[in-house]
This record gives structure tokens, sequence and C-alpha cells, in this order.
């Protein structure tokens, strides 16, 4: 039986019902791997270590709850004794002698780590073209992109690879890819998962999060990739409910807020429309609309590349070529030791934000730029307090169209930038927020985002659960090779 | 945005930038500050910055060594270094 495009349930029913052991599902899954090479979604493989977890779990079976499960790794993640590149020639040949925390969250409850996912180059894009590993392919569409930065963890879901993918989001990291691969993911609240071993881009921003096929998937591993860690000062010291005990229950009265602010009459038509249905359609399962203001989401774009370059271009210091990582050859002195290495070891991209950054924290300008970027967050962050005043969720498309060609934004970078106009106000707000597939225009999918309130996912996993058993749109899946 | 403060922010920040993309990224650098220059329209008098979602102290815990010393295999796994020390070029003569 094919284990491709099946969900974290359905596998683990069969290897439950035993019509597939630990062994021949991770053969499998390497096997999927190989035939689907092409959409060059990883960049580094653990087989060996993969089939010797599989087999001592054929041996003594586990009660954990994701026993066996293949996970398919984003590469920002540190994985002990196992290269970790983050996207970058930098750390083409770093190999961490820890864990994070998410990934040994979730190799405890028993997932098997089979592999490290292609990604922009230290999580800056959103096509997936910044890697230094090359681009990934979108299966639903030769030369379309899959979105980024976690692209190649939204293709390997989307190609039915594996059942599920860890991802991190910054602006819309998760939530863009999965809405441009088909796939369902979720941001959590900042400080859920702990960011102990994620390589940091911007620190007030970044947060992991679940890529999978369903609502429900992403509910399962939510629950074992929260904890709260002493490693990382913003972890969150709060319950954590079991994301899948409501998931069921009605959304009979669920007021979903409409953004006034946001001008969809400048989306193409098609997206539009695919988003009307998704109103109808959560209108018949009893939810109420309600209009809310959010007078300053129009500044969440530059707000966000003034925070995000600056916390970028501190955190990317610490690559300096002494420690860790990559170092040219041959410097005279140390300053050159500094300054060839970065220049070789950074792409394109991650330098145009580093010097953004360095820019609007240097002398003189930090009121008029970092200070004032602070303050609108506040106002952003405001904004959406007094929304959640009156309505459950909030509701949007996800990104303003389907799926791109690679190239086709040419080389002005903020056009890329503002493929991220719905998904940045989530992370500056630091709320939960999620992308379900909910139509497909010129046969290439495209999601719907819900933000949730502060710290309440399980609101959003409920009304995306809700969708997805009453819609077929999770359901549809590519031509790619079995 | 000038050619002498991109070379003045390549030195903070340590990269270099060679002739070819010295231009395009001058060029982006500029459009992206007017791109960002949109927050002037803010009124943002009297609002405190917000650098966190979380507005909490940090938590404290026991000043105890939680940590094994593994100094062995960070120094093995680095690009240069002897038995106790990263080495790196000779920095007084």
């Amino acid at each position: 039986m094919s284990i491709q495009f099946k969900t974290i349930k359905q596998l683990g029913k069969m290897l439950n019902n035993k019509e597939i052991s630990h062994v021949e599902l991770i053969q499998e899954t390497f096997s999927l791997i190989k035939k689907n090479n092409h959409l060059n979604a990883f960049v580094t493989l653990n087989e060996q270590e993969s089939l010797k977890k599989a087999e001592i779990l054929d041996k003594s079976p586990s009660s954990s709850s994701l026993a066996g499960i293949p996970i398919a790794q984003k590469d920002l993640f540190c994985t002990k004794d196992l290269r970790t590149t983050c996207g970058s020639n930098m750390l083409s040949n770093f190999i961490p002698p820890y864990s994070a925390t998410v990934i040994e969250n979730l190799e405890n409850a028993g997932c098997i780590s089979v592999g490290k996912t292609n990604m922009d180059e230290f999580a800056m894009g959103s096509s997936n073209e910044t890697s230094f590993y090359g681009n990934v392919q979108n299966p639903w569409g030769l030369n379309l992109v899959p979105g980024g930065s976690s692209g190649g963890s939204a293709a390997a879901v989307a190609a039915g690879i594996v059942p599920a993918a860890s991802g991190t989001d910054t602006g819309g990291s998760i939530r863009q890819p999965a809405s441009l691969c088909g796939i369902t993911g979720l941001k959590p609240t900042y400080g859920r998962i702990s960011r102990w071993g994620m390589i940091a881009f911007a620190s007030s921003l970044d947060q992991a999060g679940p890529m999978a096929r369903t609502a429900e998937d992403c509910a399962l591993l939510l629950n074992e990739m929260c904890s709260h860690d002493e490693k990382d000062t913003t972890s969150l010291d709060e319950k954590i409910p079991d994301f899948t005990k409501n998931i069921n229950s009605s959304i009979e009265g669920l007021k979903i807020g409409l953004v006034k602010e946001f001008d969809l009459s400048k989306l193409d038509t098609d997206v539009v429309k695919v988003f009307e249905e998704s109103k109808k359609h959560y209108e018949s399962l009893g939810a109420k609309f309600v209009e809310v203001s959010l007078p300053n989401i129009s500044l969440s774009v530059p707000t966000y590349y003034v925070v995000a370059p600056a916390e970028c271009s501190s955190n990317l210091s610490r690559f300096d070529g002494v420690k860790f990582g990559k170092r040219c050859e041959n410097p005279k002195d140390l300053e050159e030791l500094y300054i060839k290495t970065r220049s070789e070891g950074f792409g394109d991209e991650v330098k145009r934000r580093i010097l953004i950054g360095s820019y609007v924290l240097s002398a003189g300008f930090y009121d008029a730029y970092y200070k004032k970027a602070q303050q609108v967050r506040r106002l952003i962050k405001n904004d959406f307090d007094s929304a959640f005043k009156n309505v459950d969720v909030i509701m949007s498309p996800t990104t303003r169209g389907a799926a791109f060609e690679a190239g086709s934004k040419g080389d002005d970078p903020i056009q890329m930038y503002l493929e991220d106009l719905f998904t940045i106000p989530a992370n500056l707000a630091g709320l939960p927020a999620m992308s379900i597939p909910n139509g497909m225009i010129e046969k290439k999918p495209i999601g719907l985002q819900l933000i949730g309130n502060f710290l309440d996912e399980s609101t959003l996993l409920r009304a995306a659960h809700n969708y997805q058993i009453t819609t077929d749109w999770h359901l549809k899946t590519p031509e790619v090779m079995s | 945005m000038d050619k002498k403060t991109v070379a003045t922010i390549a030195y903070l920040s340590r990269l270099s930038l060679n002739e070819k993309n010295e231009d395009k990224i001058t060029d982006d650098l500029e459009n992206i500050i007017k791109f960002v220059d949109q927050l002037n329209a803010a009124e943002t008098d009297n609002i405190e910055p917000l650098a966190s979602p979380l507005e909490k102290t940090a938590k404290t815990r026991p000043d105890k060594i939680t940590a094994e010393n593994r100094k062995e295999i960070f120094l093995e796994r680095s690009p240069k270094s002897n038995e106790d020390y990263f080495l790196v070029p000779r920095v007084v003569e």
C-alpha cells in the first residue's frame, strides 16, 4: 500500500494495524525522496540513522504519540551530528554538536527526522530563490516557486513524500509556502515553541511551527513541539493545552473579523472569488462575519523591513569565520578574515538585509528608523488588541495570488517583500496564524489565512478543521513521481 | 544614499562589495529606505516602542551550572583550533 499523500493519522493507523512495518515506511519515504529529487526539496538526507531508528521500533514497539512518523526538518534547526546549512554557503560544513529543543521534542515523541529541507538563505526570501543550494521546484508546476522561506518543507509535504515538516515563520515563511503548495501550515503564538537551536534571523519575530496536510495533523505536531524551555528566555511559561481536544467542536456562532483596510479590489478577481466562496462556506457552518478596523496595518511591511533587518544584522554578526562554519582562505589579518569570510559566505539578499540593518541602527538614524518602527509596531499590536475584543479570529487571503514562476519578480526586492503583505502583521503582533488550502487558480493551489488571538491556537485549529471536514481543497494532490 | 554611505555601512557590517554590484546595492538600499520612509506618516508621539511581543521580564533561574563542558567538540568543529583555543591570524606582532 502506498504511503504517498498519507496523513500522520493515516500512517499511524497503518503502523498500528501492521499493514506496514516501521522499516518499510522509512524505506518507502527515501524511495519517494529519491524519485522526486528534481524538486530539490532536501539539502541533506539522514537515511542510515532513520533506518536504524525504524529497526528499533520494529523490534520494540513504542507507545509514543508519533512513533515512527517520518518528518522533514527545515535546515534552519540545529540537528545533532547532522549537517545544518540554513540554506547558506556560510554553513555548508556546519555539523551542530546539539539539537534544537523543538527537534528534541519531536524526536522524543517518536518522529524520525529523515532529512533537512532546502530554504531561502537564512530564511530571507519568499520564493526559495535565495538558497545557496538552488531553487526548490513547486510540485504543482514546472518552474513554479514553492514560496519561502520554508519552501523545501512545503514542497516535500505537497509532493506527498512526508506527512509533515517543520518550518519557521518570521514574516510568513510557513504560511506563504503552505498557500503556494496547497498544504496546511501554522505559525503559533510567539514564544510557544522554544527558539533554542533555531538559527536566528529576527529574534523578536521568529517562531517555529508545523506544516502538514491537515489541521488535525498540525494539532498533533503542535502538542509535541511546544514546551517551556529555560534555555530560551522568550519561551512562554503558559499552560499547553491538548490542541486536538476541541478540534471537532462546532464553530456555530464563531465571530470572524474581516479587515476593513485590506483592499481586496487590488487583487486578481480569481483570488477574490476564492476568498468570497470561503466566506460563504464559513457562513454555512454557522460563523458570523464582523468588520474590524486595523488602522495602521498598511504600515506593517515597512515596519517589518526596519525591524527584521536590524535584528538580522545583529544576529548574523556571529558568522565571523572563527568559531564555526566557513572561513576564507589565507586571510592576511583578522579583519580580512572577517570581511572575506562574510563576503564569500553570504548571498546577495542576506548582504542587502545586513546592510539595511546596519544603516537603520547606525548613529544618527536609530531614532528615525528603528525606534520609529518599534513605535509603529506597538500601534499595530494595539489595533489587533482592540479588534480581538469583538472577534474570535481574523480572516484574509494568505497570499496575493497563487505560485509564480521563478525569476518573474525581477530583481526589485520590494516586489518580493510585498508578497508577505497579509502574513507580516501576525509576526509583528506575536499572534498565532495559519494557512489552509481554500481553492485553485489555474490549477494552482491557494490558501486562506486565519489569525487568532494571543495563545488561542485551539480556536484557529477548530476553525480550520471544521472547514477541512466539509471541503476537499486540502485533499488535492499534484502529479508527481510515485 | 550615496556610494560613500554604502561603503561606510558595508565596512560596519564587515562586508566588501565588488564594483560590479556596488551600483545595484546602492540603488536597492535607496529604494528600500524610501519605501520604509512611509513610517513617517504614523503619529507616534508618546508611543512606547515595542521591542518584543512578549512584554515580560525574562524569568530568572538559580545560578547553577547546568551545561556540561564540551570544549573539545566545539574546538574540533571550528575552522581552526589547537587544544585550547580558536586560532586566528596573529593580532599583536
